[in-house]
Parts: structure tokens; C-alpha cells; sequence
């Protein structure tokens, strides 16, 4: 295996165990997995697999109960909740499944939401042209369909200039054309803006489009493979 | 027909909800706990007046004259309507305590020597009725003989009429005629270390004051009680005994005593409605707020039930069973509160006013009454949500709710104001305009609570303002001496060559009838000299008004009473020398706070007596730093002299009284009206929290702090909260004004006075508060598990 690049975000031997009532839940269990800067990386597992676990840790939300989690060298597994706050405000942009959007806020607004507390943010008007939604700039969530609300919690998650995209089941509440839109949408951001993408999903025809694939199973990765020919989006078919 | 399972599942609802269970509850339970207190203390002092009044028979009127024949009261008891009379005698005596440099004023009353009814009976306190075996034996009025550490067995000295009497204490006792004893020398407050009421045997008291067989004051009861009745009653008591030289004729209800204790029931009496009705309102809106919001957050669960088979009764019966929930448990709290504030209302009355008897008694109706009252404010509470519910469909219902609507505010259409404004304010204002039934109720708790804040505060100004208006602006002799009958200038002249005196002014105070068309009232005129220095009257604006030579000068609320204006003219009729009645201008209007006014000329009112040049009251200024003990030693010899008052002791005697009392009545409302505010703010806090949950998760994967956070939530309260800030200002100044419109009685009239810098420690008592809820909020963002909001329920 070739190092490509420097790893941007290293995860070793990582656990985590939920409390729930007297029952102790292990969602992940000594995973260990190099996030490169640059790449497009997908995560593939069941529900229940422990891949939003693995996004939380590495999103900053939170701690791991047993081995390491470093950001650039930095150690986040014991960083303070001030600490990772900030680490989630310059380092990562988040994107979700039913896009998070502020209802009251319209599409510029919600990129302003995250530019408003950034240290070296976009021109707000930018991150959505770079979406395409210059048009609908004004509308409110209500009035934008999934594709387009999610296309302006991209541009929010992009908005703040992080280096780490993390994009939980992205298209999961999409079809399919407005889906490969999306997808389009993140590997170009990936190419032109240079930001690492971790796309995390249930959907394994997606996989396909990444630079490297990883499978997760209760809480483990279980292969972790390189695609060096990505299949382009617009022949993605489920 | 209630189903169990949704009983539990109502508790546990409030249960998750502690937070704004608890600030509702608070409120309520204020709310009811007044209403229970102050009905209660109502109820038991009223009662307890009413038994006192009947027990120890309190007379209906009152007639004083100069000097009438016993066998009198005969006759007039054959008049119609009179059911029974007592003639005795009342005259003011001055004391000499061995403690006290000053003389002391006081009131002696003739009483049977043996213990027989009669009307305004006593009742004993300690020691005895009179024995016998003196001649000169007293009984002195309870809170005086305290006041000075007298008891029975002690011996005071008494100047009556014109020799002094050594009287043996033989027992203290309390009258229904006096309990609220202001001194005849004014003021509002009682003095019962310097004012004393003596009662001695009736011939002793006959013969010390040249009353043989004579009586000069007639108490009576009536058959009709009405007070028509009663007046017509006592004109032709007046026209009866008309050439014993009536002095005054009152109904019983109108002397300072009686009308005190029943104005202040009265007021009560409109508290105890209006207070628990605001606390109670407000309760309700904030729970429209609250069960509004948790059934919408239910709406799925409705869906459920609805497909299931519930039908809207049933629905409607479980969300009415949150009404009933937090109805029943602010009553019971409200009823434990409201025992709480009666025991300690009827302390704080107990020592108020001289009547025995006053002890808290339950009353299981008001309880009954108020758990009623909160039910059904409760249920009110419930009425927003249980519609949203009822028309729910179950097959819509269990959808999740349509994403909110993204229609655009009225403001956004004006752009130069919109478009420069943070998203943080564009968050603000749309929630604030998005929610107006919320924002509303929001602003509304703020205003009333500013305003019963600012209402309040004011309070203690108008009384500082009264009293220096009164003590200082109008007032500036030190001391007053009463004459008992008028005389010369060669009075004031011997005065002003006694030790300490720089200046003495004459004065001269009549009683007459004053009589326009209908309009009657019997008051003093006090006569001053052409150039008044030691008491100036004010107009309405402040200015000092010169006493005309020819005329009158009335108090704005004389005027009043008897619809005159200026340059109108009056019948007055003196109630002594000639008795005549003549015809008066009123040449101008002073403004007063206590008691009534009318002002003449000291010449002019002498003509009208038929004198010349006399005075009956004196006015003395000493020279600055003196406090003459030997003019009181002097004044104290003088058998002419009936009473002194002193300027300085009234002002601190009603200070006293009622300085307290205020410091603690504020501090409660003040409290209470924050609880409000609180209650409010918290609430709207948490349901706003509860709706945006996923908002905040949101901004906090963003990389919002839990501090920016709340800014978002605290700059909704604080815009809501400044606008009721702002409204409430407005409120509390119409309040004041209420106040001043609403309560003016003829002992006391309350002015609107606003001072700027309690509308300024309003506004900061409101920031306190608002602030203080902010705080709480943080708190509940920072533990606020944002991590679990974000994941998807759908």
C-alpha cells in the first residue's frame, strides 16, 4: 500500500461503549482506520454497524471510550468540550440525512448561520453559486425540494472552509436523479476544492465512486479497499 | 371513561417537564393563595369588627354640643326612628407624665360608675371597673397605658378643664369607638404613647367640667340603620337640641375610627379579586403556551389513539386531565399558601387596629371556592391544545408534522430595515412574529409584572411625597397648641415671651356647616392671619396662596364634595357665637393629600362668629436647636390649653406606621409580581427549547458554543420582554394615575407621583429578572443532549 498523502485524520483501536440503563451497548469496537487529506472515502455498513459512531468521533461530537482518535497529530479523544466545539467550528462540515436546516431561515441565511461564527469563512453568495442554487438563494426550506435543501447544507457545510467534509447517508432521503446531483456535487468539491469527503451510507451501489471504500460490520471495519478507478456518478444505478 | 393508562401517561408528560411545571405552579399557587389569604383575612376581620361592633354596641351617631340638661336624652330618645341614647361628657384633657417634659393630649369619657351596658361599652383589658372607693378613679385605653408603662395601681396626673386631678389607675380597656385612634390634632397615624383616652366616672367628670347633670355629647342607635336614615335622624336631633349649641353631627361611619377600618376592608376586599385574577389569568395563557406545545409535539400519539378508537371526548378528557392535574396540585399548594398569608396578614392587622378577637378561623367554602376558581382557570389553560387536537385527523396525525412554513414576516417586506439586520435577528423576529399567541402572552406577564413593579414603587413616593407636602411645603410651625375656648392676641403675645419661642401665629379653627344648594358639609374653616408664614397652602401647582380678605379658600376635594368652583358662592353657617348663616365666595383652590381644607381670613371668620380678633390655636416656631423644656412646663400649667401637637412627631409617627408596614407589603409585591415575569420568561424559554432541539443541535455540530446559542433564545426574550418593559411603564404610570383617581378618601388621597428613577429601577428589576431566567436557560442548553436531538426520529 502506497502512502499517498498525509493521513489528515488517524483512528486507532477505537471503542465506544453507550450505557443504556444497566446493559452496556458496544457500538464500536477497535476500529482503526487513516482518514488521507484529499481523498473520498466511503463507509459502508448495516444499520446498526456503528458507522454514526464512527462519524460522531471523528465529527467532534463525541469521545471515544477506548483508543485514539488524532486530528493532524492532534489527540481529540481528550480534547474539552470547549475544544472539540471549536475543532467542529474550523475543521469539519457536516452534512445529514434530512439536511438540519433552520425552517426559519432562508437558504443564504442557513450558510450564514456557519459563516457568522467562521475564522476564515466563503462569501456566503459563493458556497451557493458553487452549489447552484443562485436562484433560490431566498427561499425558505419549505419551499426548496430535498435535492436543493440538500445542496444548501452543503453549501453551509463548505461555507466555513473546513478541511474534512463528513456527509451522513447524504442521499438517503433522495431518489435517485436528485441523488447522483448530489453526489456530483460532493466529488467536485472533492476535485476542484481539495476537500477530504467521508461519506458514510447504507447504500452499497454508491461505494463505487470512492477513492477507497471501507466496509463496517458490528463495530469493526471489516476490509478497507482501495478503488483506484472510480466509477464515475452518472453510472451509478440502484 | 378516563382511561388509567392515559392517566399515567399525563403524569409522566408533566413529569418530563418539571421546569416549566414548576414556574406555572408557582404563579398559580400565588394566584390562589392570595385570593384564599386575603378572602380569609377579609372574612375574620371583618367578622371579628362585627362582633366587636355588636358585643360592645357601637352607637350609629354621634352629637357634640357645648352643654345639654340630662333630662334631654329623653326626648330625643322619643324621636322617630332613635332606639337608644347615652348622653356623656367629652372633653380634652392634657396629661402630665413624670417621664415626659412634654404635656400630652388626651381625650376624657364619661362612663356609668358601676359596671352597667351601655353604648360604645368597653372592654376590659386588665385591672378593673371603677371601685368606688376613690372618687377619682381612671381607666385608661389600653395601647396608651402600655405605651408609657402604666398599669393598674399607678397614679397620673390630669389637667381637666382648669385643676389638676391626681387619677388612680384602676383598669385598661379597648372601645369599638377607637380602633384606629388617630389623635383629634390630625395626622394618620395612630400615637398611643402621646395621645390617651380617659375614662372616668361620670359624676366626677361631670363636676371637674362644669357639666352638672349636663352631657355635651349624645351617642345613639337607630332602627333604620340606613344612613339617609340616620342623617334625617340626626336633624331632627340637630333641630331638638339646637339651642344647646350643637357643635357636630356624624354618622358613626364617617368618624376617622370606623371609616378607616372599613375603607381599609374595602380595599381588601377589590384586592383580593383583582390581584389572584391577574396571577390566575396569566397562569392560564402561559399554560395555553405549554400544553399547547406538548400536544402538538404529540401530535403522532394523537393519530395513534385516534386510529385506535379514542374519540375526541376521550381526547379531550386526557388533555383536559392536564388541567385538572396542575389545577388541583396549584390548589392544594395555593391553600397551604394561602393559610400562610392569612396567619400572617391577621399579625400584621392584629397590630393595626385595637380589636379583639381578630384569629384566623378556617373556612373550608373559600377552600372549596378556590380549588374551584383554579380548575377552572386550569381547564382554560388546556382549551388552545385540546382544539388542535380534537381536529387532528388520525391518518394526517400520524405523519410527521408539515416542515414549517417559510412565509416571510410583514418586516421582511421593508427592506432597509431587513436586509442589514444578523441572521440572528432574522431568526428573533420571525420566531417572535411566528408565534404571536406565545409572544403576546409573553409580553402581556411582562407588562403586568413592570407594572404592578413600577405601581408599587410609586407607592412609597406618593407617601414620601404626601408627607412632605403636608410636613414640609404646607407645615412649618414645630409646635401647635389648642385652645379650649377662643381667645385674645394677648394669648400670643404671653406665648412668644416664653423660653425657646421666635415666633407665634394665630390661628382660628370653627366648625360650620358648609351649604351648596344640596351639597352639605360640616368641617372646620381655619382662619390665618393676613401674613401666614407658618402654614402656607399650595394650589395645585406648588404656588402659595394668600388668604383673601373676604372669602373662601377650599381644598380641591371640598370643592368637590360640595360642587363648587371658584367664584362660586357658599352657605356657611358657624357652629358656634351666632350661629348665623351667611354667604360666602370661594375665591380660590389649595390642594391637600390629608384630611379636608377650608381657609378665610382670620378676621373675616371672627365677624362670622360674632368675636373679635380671637384665636382658638396657636402656632409656635421655636428658635432653631431649641427644644424648650420649660415651655412645656409652662404650657402644661395653663388650664386653657387643651392640646399640643408636634409637627416633627406626627411625621414620624406616620413614617413609622406606615413605613414599615409598606417596606414589607413591597417587598412581597415586588416579589410576587417578579414570580410573574419569571414564571413567564422561563417558560416561553423552555417551550421554545423544546420545539427547537434539532435547531440547536444543528448550531452546535456548527460549532456554536453553548453561549452563542443562547443568544439566539435570550435575544427572542429580550426583545419580547423590553417591548412589555416598555408597554409596562406605560401600565404601572396608568396604574398610578388609577390610584390617584380611584382612591381618595376624606382622610387621605394618594397623588400620581412617577419618579424617573424608579421607572429606572423597574426597568432593572425586570433585567434582573429576565437575566436571572437567561441564566437557567444556559444551563439547560449546555445539558441539553443535542447529540440525541439530531438523531433522526422520522
Amino acid at each position: 500500500m502506497i502512502e499517498r498523502a498525509e493521513v489528515l485524520l488517524s483512528v486507532q483501536s477505537a471503542s465506544k461503549i453507550y450505557k443504556m440503563g444497566e446493559i452496556d451497548v458496544p457500538a464500536l469496537r477497535d476500529a482503526s482506520i487513516d482518514i488521507r487529506d484529499g481523498e473520498f472515502l466511503i463507509i459502508v455498513g448495516p444499520s446498526g454497524s456503528g458507522k454514526s459512531t464512527l462519524l460522531n468521533l471523528i465529527g467532534g461530537m463525541d469521545r471515544p471510550s477506548d483508543g485514539s482518535l488524532s486530528f493532524l497529530g492532534e489527540d481529540l479523544a481528550h480534547y474539552s468540550d470547549r475544544k472539540l466545539t471549536l475543532y467542529r467550528k474550523e475543521q469539519i462540515g457536516f452534512v445529514f440525512q434530512f439536511y438540519n436546516l433552520i425552517p426559519t431561515l432562508t437558504a443564504l441565511e442557513n450558510v450564514q448561520v456557519a459563516i457568522e461564527i467562521a475564522q476564515d469563512p466563503m462569501d456566503p453568495m459563493e458556497a451557493i453559486r458553487l452549489v447552484g442554487l443562485e436562484d433560490r438563494a431566498d427561499h425558505f426550506p419549505a419551499q426548496l425540494s430535498g435535492g436543493e435543501q440538500q445542496r444548501v447544507s452543503i453549501a453551509r457545510a463548505i461555507a466555513s472552509n473546513p478541511r474534512l467534509l463528513l456527509c451522513d447517508e447524504p442521499t438517503g432521503a433522495l431518489d435517485i436523479e436528485t441523488s447522483k446531483q448530489v453526489l456530483g456535487l460532493l466529488k467536485r468539491l472533492n476535485r476542484e476544492l481539495k476537500k477530504t469527503v467521508v461519506l458514510i451510507t447504507h447504500n452499497s451501489a454508491i461505494a463505487g465512486i470512492g477513492d477507497r471504500i471501507a466496509y463496517i460490520r458490528d463495530g469493526r471495519f471489516a476490509s478497507i479497499d482501495e478503488n483506484t478507478e472510480p466509477t464515475p456518478v452518472e453510472e451509478v444505478e440502484w | 371513561m378516563v382511561s388509567r393508562t392515559l392517566l399515567r401517561k399525563t403524569r409522566r408528560d408533566l413529569m418530563s417537564r418539571k421546569g416549566s411545571l414548576l414556574a406555572l405552579l408557582a404563579i398559580v399557587t400565588i394566584g390562589v393563595g392570595s385570593y384564599l389569604g386575603m378572602s380569609a383575612v377579609h372574612r375574620d376581620l371583618d367578622g371579628a369588627r362585627h362582633r366587636y361592633y355588636t358585643e360592645y354596641r357601637l352607637a350609629d351617631f354621634q352629637v357634640d354640643l357645648k352643654r345639654a340638661p340630662e333630662f334631654e336624652i329623653e326626648r330625643v330618645k322619643n324621636l322617630p326612628n332613635v332606639s337608644e341614647v347615652r348622653g356623656r361628657v367629652s372633653m380634652a384633657v392634657l396629661l402630665d407624665l413624670p417621664d415626659l417634659a412634654e404635656p400630652i393630649s388626651g381625650t376624657a369619657i364619661s362612663m356609668p360608675e358601676t359596671r352597667t351596658p351601655v353604648l360604645n361599652d368597653l372592654h376590659l383589658s386588665s385591672g378593673s371597673w371603677f371601685t368606688g372607693r376613690e372618687r377619682r378613679e381612671v381607666i385608661l385605653n389600653d395601647s396608651f397605658a402600655k405605651a408609657n408603662g402604666i398599669q393598674p395601681g399607678d397614679r397620673i396626673k390630669a389637667l381637666l378643664f382648669d385643676k389638676q386631678h391626681d387619677l388612680l389607675v384602676v383598669g385598661t380597656a379597648i372601645s369599638p369607638e377607637f380602633v384606629y385612634l388617630i389623635p383629634p390634632s390630625g395626622g394618620l397615624a395612630p400615637d398611643p404613647a402621646r395621645f390617651g383616652v380617659l375614662y372616668l366616672p361620670e359624676e366626677f367628670l361631670q363636676e371637674s367640667c362644669d357639666q352638672e347633670g349636663a352631657f355635651n355629647q349624645l351617642i345613639g342607635t337607630t332602627h333604620d340603620r340606613s344612613d339617609k336614615a340616620i342623617d334625617s335622624t340626626l336633624d331632627d336631633i340637630e333641630s331638638r337640641l339646637d339651642l344647646y349649641g350643637v357643635a357636630n353631627t356624624a354618622r358613626i361611619n364617617e368618624t376617622a375610627s370606623v371609616k378607616f377600618l372599613a375603607d381599609d376592608l374595602e380595599g381588601l376586599r377589590v384586592s383580593a379579586r383583582v390581584i389572584p385574577a391577574l396571577f390566575l389569568g396569566v397562569a392560564a395563557l402561559i399554560m395555553n403556551v405549554l400544553i399547547g406545545r406538548m400536544i402538538t409535539q404529540q401530535r403522532s400519539t394523537i393519530g395513534t389513539l385516534k386510529a385506535i378508537g379514542y374519540g375526541n371526548l376521550a381526547i379531550t378528557i386526557h388533555y383536559l386531565g392536564y388541567g385538572v392535574f396542575i389545577g388541583a396540585l396549584g390548589g392544594i399548594l395555593g391553600i397551604a399558601f394561602g393559610t400562610w398569608i392569612h396567619s400572617a396578614m391577621l399579625g400584621l392587622y392584629r397590630t393595626f387596629y385595637t380589636v379583639p378577637d381578630i384569629r384566623p378561623h378556617v373556612f373550608p367554602d373559600l377552600w372549596f371556592l378556590g380549588m374551584a376558581i383554579t380548575l377552572v382557570f386550569a381547564m382554560f389553560g388546556t382549551v388552545r391544545g385540546i382544539r388542535y387536537a380534537a381536529r387532528l385527523e388520525p391518518a394526517e396525525a400520524m405523519h410527521p408534522p408539515p416542515p414549517e412554513r417559510g412565509n416571510r414576516i410583514l418586516l421582511e417586506r421593508i427592506p432597509i430595515f431587513w436586509n442589514p439586520i444578523s441572521f440572528r435577528w432574522k431568526m428573533i423576529l420571525r420566531a417572535v412574529f411566528r408565534n404571536p399567541f406565545r409572544s403576546a402572552v409573553t409580553i402581556l406577564a411582562c407588562v403586568i409584572s413592570t407594572g404592578l413593579i413600577l405601581m408599587t414603587l410609586s407607592n412609597v413616593d406618593a407617601l414620601d411625597y404626601v408627607m412632605d407636602y403636608q410636613f414640609a411645603k404646607i407645615s412649618h410651625e414645630d409646635l401647635t397648641v389648642g385652645l379650649r375656648d377662643p381667645v385674645g392676641m394677648e394669648a400670643s403675645q404671653e406665648l412668644k415671651l416664653l423660653g425657646g419661642v421666635s415666633e407665634v401665629e394665630r390661628q382660628l379653627s370653627v366648625s360650620c356647616d358648609l351649604r351648596n344648594g344640596p351639597y352639605e358639609k360640616r368641617m372646620g374653616i381655619l382662619g390665618l392671619v393676613s401674613n401666614n408664614r407658618l402654614i402656607t397652602p399650595l394650589d395645585s401647582e406648588n404656588n402659595p396662596i394668600p388668604i383673601p380678605e373676604k372669602g373662601l379658600v377650599l381644598s380641591e376635594r371640598v370643592a368637590e364634595i360640595l360642587h363648587v368652583k371658584v367664584g362660586d358662592t357658599l352657605n356657611v353657617r358657624a357652629l358656634i357665637g351666632s350661629r348665623e348663616e351667611v354667604t360666602a365666595p370661594v375665591v380660590a383652590l389649595v390642594k391637600t393629600y390629608l384630611s379636608l381644607a377650608a381657609y378665610a381670613r382670620i378676621d373675616y371668620l371672627n365677624r362670622l362668629i360674632g368675636e373679635d380678633s380671637s384665636a382658638n390655636v396657636l402656632l409656635v416656631k421655636l428658635h432653631p436647636g431649641k427644644r424648650s423644656g420649660t415651655l412645656y412646663k409652662e404650657l402644661k400649667q395653663r388650664p386653657s390649653v387643651i392640646a399640643i401637637g408636634e409637627r416633627a412627631r406626627a411625621f414620624s409617627q406616620i413614617d413609622a406606621t406606615f413605613g414599615k408596614n409598606m417596606g414589607v407589603m413591597i417587598a412581597i409585591t415586588v416579589f410576587f409580581s417578579g414570580i410573574i415575569a419569571f414564571g413567564s420568561i422561563l417558560n416561553t424559554a423552555l417551550v421554545s427549547l423544546s420545539e427547537r432541539e434539532r435547531e440547536v443541535g444543528t448550531l452546535r455540530v456548527l460549532g456554536y458554543t453553548p453561549y452563542q446559542v443562547l443568544q439566539i433564545f435570550s435575544g427572542e426574550s429580550f426583545l419580547l420582554n423590553s417591548i412589555g418593559i416598555v408597554f409596562g411603564f406605560g401600565a404601572g404610570v396608568g396604574l398610578v394615575h388609577l390610584i390617584a383617581t380611584q382612591y381618595s378618601t376624606e382622610l387621605f388621597r394618594f397623588p400620581a407621583v412617577i419618579h424617573f428613577f424608579r421607572v429606572i429601577e423597574t426597568g432593572s428589576i425586570m433585567v434582573l429578572i429576565i437575566g436571572f431566567a437567561q441564566i437557567l436557560v444556559f444551563l439547560l442548553i449546555k445539558k441539553l443532549r443535542w447529540l440525541e436531538a439530531l438523531q433522526v426520529k422520522e
